[in-house]
């Protein structure tokens, strides 16, 4: 018993030092100037009685801006009145959007809002409003506007005091809201920083679920950022000839294969007054390729076939494809190796003995049979005359063409759509290129 | 019920004479299989099969025991040949020189010519010296000091005129043979071309028959040809149309002996290589060139076995060449570390200095043993075929040879890489003993493939029951594998009562019978789970060749160190020393290697390395982020 008492009593006694270290600590960052530098200090120079001073409520930015806040204030309150909702903050960011939807309005609006009034009143309704606004303005992508974002929380209110505050949900409303800025970072593949952690963890404090959310993003971005083996840049090229060059090569995948521009797109005006247009053509050819349709049997025809799509984010383009028809099984020979082939070594031994089955790793893999696929190429007009070009353009490395037939086979004429394509009144849209052009619009 | 188990019964019946019947029907096999076996070796005596047998566990020991010696008159006549030889290499051939230049002075060839160098192996009758292949061995040893002449002799006659010699007819001997040996003429041989190395189906270079059939028009051009500047007469393989039995034409590769003075020949500018650098390989066009019908060498369309044939019998040497070198090597680098001094102590104290000279003295008489020991069956009357013999020697001395002069120049440290010293020369001439004649990656292939087709064929019965699930087969390969797991010792024959080993190797002979019969199981067991699909597995047969080398290595040192102790050569307690030494090291890694062969794939490493380089080329580059990189 005596010595249990005693134990309690040494570490009260211990807990007194940490108390009159915290009472200094937090004067500290008052009269710091530089706007990062007190928040790095908060995070390393967190005693466990921290929180003594909180009845200042606010960032020392805003008591640095005491004068022109309490301005800013009274004029929201002069033009708003006292209880917004959430459209009055969606209408701060329309009114911004009426100049220029930039990084720099928004950014605007968000300072207006802070310097509005010294309790944020309604800032986790501005928040909200505030992510839902960012791909508006071109910003969702911006790990410094998150991080101002975050700046908008009024900060070590909602750090929890005691056990009990810790062990229950304190603030809920306003940690989900973290929760959510975090949370559409994720969606956009934004990686927080160390700024961000400081902003949580002098928001909500270390252990709130927002810091728990930087945390397990912290974890698992890195390890996902290689995922894919075949990422495509955000921003993809403008030209249409090289962005079919990318998307070529991309469903390529193969090393040797060569990108070749049959024909470049001008537009001209010819001195009858009518336009001409020139589409372009991209196709893609691989060596192998060249000598497989070297060796394909000229009587049997090739096909052009497509359009076929191709999602590159949000973009969607349209490829076409040289192919034959599947080999019938009586044509299907194998070669036998020829004994005199190699100088040195036999290619192959006279046996009569098959492979273990213990040593057979092979999976059984049911195997479809299909036709070759020689070329691919896009164009900017999927119409015959322009993949005619691209025909005659393989010609000339692949002179067996010229004596195979080649038929089209063409789905309707779908014009190559991007992002920003427009439909085409002229031709009579079927059916199919109806969805696929809406599609293409949504996009 | 009693039908039931009248049902069993009957299956009992079957069963019991299944479990019957294969005992005779394999006991019957036996019988005729030693017949055949009997009578094989009967009627090839002299074709030659030691290195297959080893395939088979068998160790065929008269063809290797005793060592094959030449006769004294032989030997008199070889040392009268040797030492002008030695003499002029010694004092007329500054290497540097032809290294620097990258031209050997008209001179020194002169000298060559004058010494009979360059028809060491043309019968007398057409002028040449005709000696036999061991004392071919023996020239190359001193040959080889420098590499530039020895590529040039060599691509002039153990490639260049090879043709003429073993599958000319005497019309063409008598034309060219004479002029050839002389040196008045230099052969080189053309077969390489930019598409096609080892290929034959890759072939551009055309012959085609002209109008009146007197002759063939040859199109086409060939790549990095020795002596490709120099020489006059080439034996060149080109593609012909030729009829086959079934009446339908057909490409094949014929061999033409072309003259440079038959005309539309223009030979490219010498390459600039790392080493050889006086020997002269260039690019031969050949345009037009019309070549009489009566210069093909065997027939229309036997091209290919000729191209073989030559490439076969022209690796033998290279064990005694890289001999040679190394003993020159050691000569020159123990005095250095005799000399020099470090904390009082000279060189030659120190351990590492010391295994490297052992190191060098093993290999040479490893590979000095190989060469002569296969020159000597190659001597043998009849037409012994020692391709698979000649392919080892050139693998185990190019790769040590290699390896000799790297630890010689070590020896020396900073100064062996400067040009002061010739080191560096020998590295740089050496590196293309790996390369040439059939890169040795090639020749593991062909080492382990042939040796695989011979066992296959002789095996497969057997294997077949095994895999139908013959009781008899089965407990017969059961209770050898009980009786080898009690370790009963393997006796091949070499020791004891007939034995052939000189006793103080008694050791050695007992390790490489247990690698022997370990082989012969191992090879059983390769063919039961790869059976014909082996061709595909390289990295196994890369392992099967080398555990080959090393026993036909084993081989040849016994028989050498034995014969030396018999007849009481001097210093022979030194030869039975690294005979001990080299068996009980490549015991070691035969036995690593065939433990490697037992187990799968996987757990040999095998999958993992065909996995990395599979992602590497998929790329086309080391894929790994860099050490510094980071994602956050």
């Amino acid at each position: 018993m005596r010595c249990a008492r005693s134990l309690v009593r040494i570490q009260s006694l211990r807990a007194l030092p940490g108390a009159v270290g915290g009472t200094v600590q937090p004067a500290a960052p008052r009269n710091a100037p530089p706007r990062n530098a007190p928040h790095a200090r908060s995070l390393t120079v967190r005693g466990p009685c921290g929180q003594a001073l909180r009845s200042l409520h606010t960032g020392c930015v805003l008591l640095k801006n005491r004068p022109v806040a309490t301005d800013y204030q009274e004029k929201s309150e002069r033009e708003g009145g006292a209880g917004k909702s959430l459209v009055t903050y969606d209408d701060l960011f329309e009114r911004a959007a009426l100049e220029a939807k930039t990084k720099a309005t928004f950014n605007q609006v968000l300072d207006v809002f802070v310097k509005r009034d010294i309790r944020r009143r309604g800032h986790v309704e501005f928040i909200y409003a505030a992510l839902r606004k960012m791909p508006e303005f071109g910003v969702e992508r911006d790990l410094e506007v998150y991080n101002k974002l975050l700046d908008v929380f009024p900060k070590e209110i909602f750090v929890p005091r005691n056990f009990i505050q810790r062990m229950f949900n304190h603030y809920p409303r306003q940690q989900e809201c973290g929760v959510q800025v975090l949370e559409q970072m994720e969606n956009y593949g934004i990686m927080p920083n160390v700024q961000t952690k400081v902003l949580l963890v002098q928001i909500f404090g270390e252990k709130s679920h927002p810091v728990r959310k930087y945390q397990r993003l912290l974890y698992w971005f890195p390890r996902f950022k290689h995922a894919n083996p075949f990422p495509v840049p955000h921003q993809l090229p403008e030209d249409p000839v090289d962005l079919a060059r990318f998307s070529l090569s991309r469903i390529a995948n193969d090393l040797d294969a060569r990108v070749t521009v049959y024909q470049l797109p001008y537009t001209d005006v010819r001195e009858t007054g009518e336009e001409v247009t020139q589409p372009y053509v991209v196709g893609i050819q691989s060596p192998d390729q060249r000598h497989l349709l070297a060796k394909h049997n000229p009587s049997r025809p090739v096909f052009v076939e497509g359009p076929f799509p191709l999602w590159l984010r949000k973009t969607c383009v349209y490829y076409y494809v040289l192919r034959a028809d599947p080999l019938p099984p009586e044509e299907k020979v194998e070669e036998p190796v020829d004994p005199e082939r190699c100088f040195y070594y036999p290619l192959q031994l006279e046996l009569d003995l098959e492979r273990d089955l213990g040593d057979n790793d092979s999976f059984d893999v049911d195997e479809v049979d299909e036709g070759l696929v020689f070329a691919m190429c896009m164009a900017g007009q999927g119409d015959q005359a322009t993949l005619a070009k691209w025909i005659s353009g393989l010609q000339e490395t692949n002179p067996i063409l010229g004596r195979t037939a080649t038929v089209f086979r063409l789905e309707s004429g779908v014009r190559e759509l991007q992002s920003t394509a427009e439909p085409e009144p002229e031709t009579g849209p079927s059916e199919e290129e109806e969805v696929l052009q809406s599609r293409g619009m949504k996009q | 019920m009693s039908l039931n188990r009248l049902f069993i019964f009957s299956k009992y019946v079957r069963l019991g004479r299944r479990l019957l019947s294969p005992r005779v029907t394999q006991s019957g096999n036996e019988v005729t299989s030693y017949l055949q076996s009997e009578r094989f070796f009967r009627t090839h005596t002299r074709k030659l099969a030691y290195a297959k047998d080893l395939f088979l566990g068998k160790v065929n020991k008269e063809e290797v025991f005793p060592y094959p010696e030449v006769s004294s008159e032989e030997l008199e006549e070889i040392n009268q040949f040797v030492s002008p030889v030695e003499k002029f290499f010694s004092e007329d051939v500054d290497s540097k020189r032809i290294d620097h230049e990258a031209k050997i002075p008209p001179e020194t060839m002169n000298g060559l010519k004058e010494l009979g160098l360059f028809g060491i192996q043309v019968p007398e009758e057409y002028g040449g010296l005709g000696l036999s292949n061991t004392m071919y061995a023996r020239l190359g040893e001193i040959i080889s000091l420098d590499g530039s002449i020895a590529v040039t002799l060599a691509a002039h006659q153990a490639i260049g005129l090879k043709g003429i010699l073993i599958a000319g007819n005497e019309e063409q001997k008598a034309k060219y043979l004479p002029k050839l040996a002389t040196g008045e003429h230099v052969a080189a041989f053309c077969l390489t071309e930019p598409g096609s190395g080892s290929d034959a189906a890759s072939i551009q270079t055309r012959a085609t028959l002209t109008e009146d059939g007197q002759h063939y028009l040859i199109n086409g051009s060939k790549i990095w040809i020795s002596n490709g500047g120099l020489a006059d007469i080439f034996t060149v393989f080109a593609r012909t149309e030729v009829v086959d039995k079934d009446g339908q034409k057909k490409d094949k590769i014929s061999a033409f002996i072309v003259e440079r003075a038959f005309g539309g020949i223009t030979s490219g500018k010498p390459e600039d290589k790392l080493g050889i650098r006086g020997s002269n390989t260039c690019e031969v066009v050949f345009d037009n060139t019309k070549v009489p019908v009566e210069n093909v060498i065997g027939e229309v369309g036997g091209g290919f076995k000729v191209a073989m044939n030559i490439l076969n019998s022209g690796r033998f040497s290279m064990g005694s060449a890289g001999a040679g070198m190394i003993k020159k090597l050691i000569e020159m680098t123990a005095e250095y570390a005799g000399t020099r001094k470090q904390f009082n102590k000279s060189l030659s104290e120190f351990g590492m200095v010391q295994e490297k000279f052992a190191v060098m003295a093993m290999n040479a008489f490893v590979m000095e043993s190989m060469a002569y020991l296969t020159a000597g069956m190659m001597d043998r009357p009849g037409v012994p075929d020692c391709s698979l013999e000649a392919a080892m020697v050139k693998v185990f001395s190019s790769e040590g040879g290699w390896v000799c002069v790297s630890e010689a120049l070590q020896v020396l440290g900073g100064l062996g890489y400067t040009k002061n010293y010739p080191y560096e020369r020998y590295l740089r001439d050496c590196r293309i003993l790996l390369i040439f004649e059939g890169t040795n990656e090639i020749l593991r292939m062909y080492i382990a493939l042939t040796g695989m087709q011979y066992a296959g064929k002789i095996l497969t019965g057997k294997i077949k029951e095994m895999k139908k699930g013959n009781v008899g087969v089965m407990l017969n390969v059961w209770g050898k594998m009980l009786r080898d797991s009690f370790g009963s010792k393997v006796d091949l024959g070499l020791t004891g009562k007939d034995g052939v080993v000189h006793p103080s190797l008694t050791d050695s002979a007992k390790m490489f019978e247990e690698n022997v019969h370990f082989f012969g199981t191992t090879v059983e067991r390769l063919l039961y789970r790869y059976g014909k699909t082996i061709v595909d597995e390289q990295l196994v047969l890369k392992r099967v060749a080398d555990v080959l080398i090393n026993l036909y290595a084993m081989t040849a040192v016994l028989s050498r160190a034995s014969r030396s102790i018999s007849i009481g050569l001097r210093n022979h307690d030194h030869e039975v020393l690294l005979a001990n030494t080299f068996c009980s090291e490549a015991y070691f890694k035969n036995n690593f290697w065939m433990n490697q062969l037992q187990k799968n794939a996987p757990e040999n490493n095998d999958d993992g390395i065909k996995k990395i380089a599979k992602e590497v080329l998929a790329q086309r580059s080391y894929i790994c982020s860099h050490p510094l990189d980071r994602t956050y």
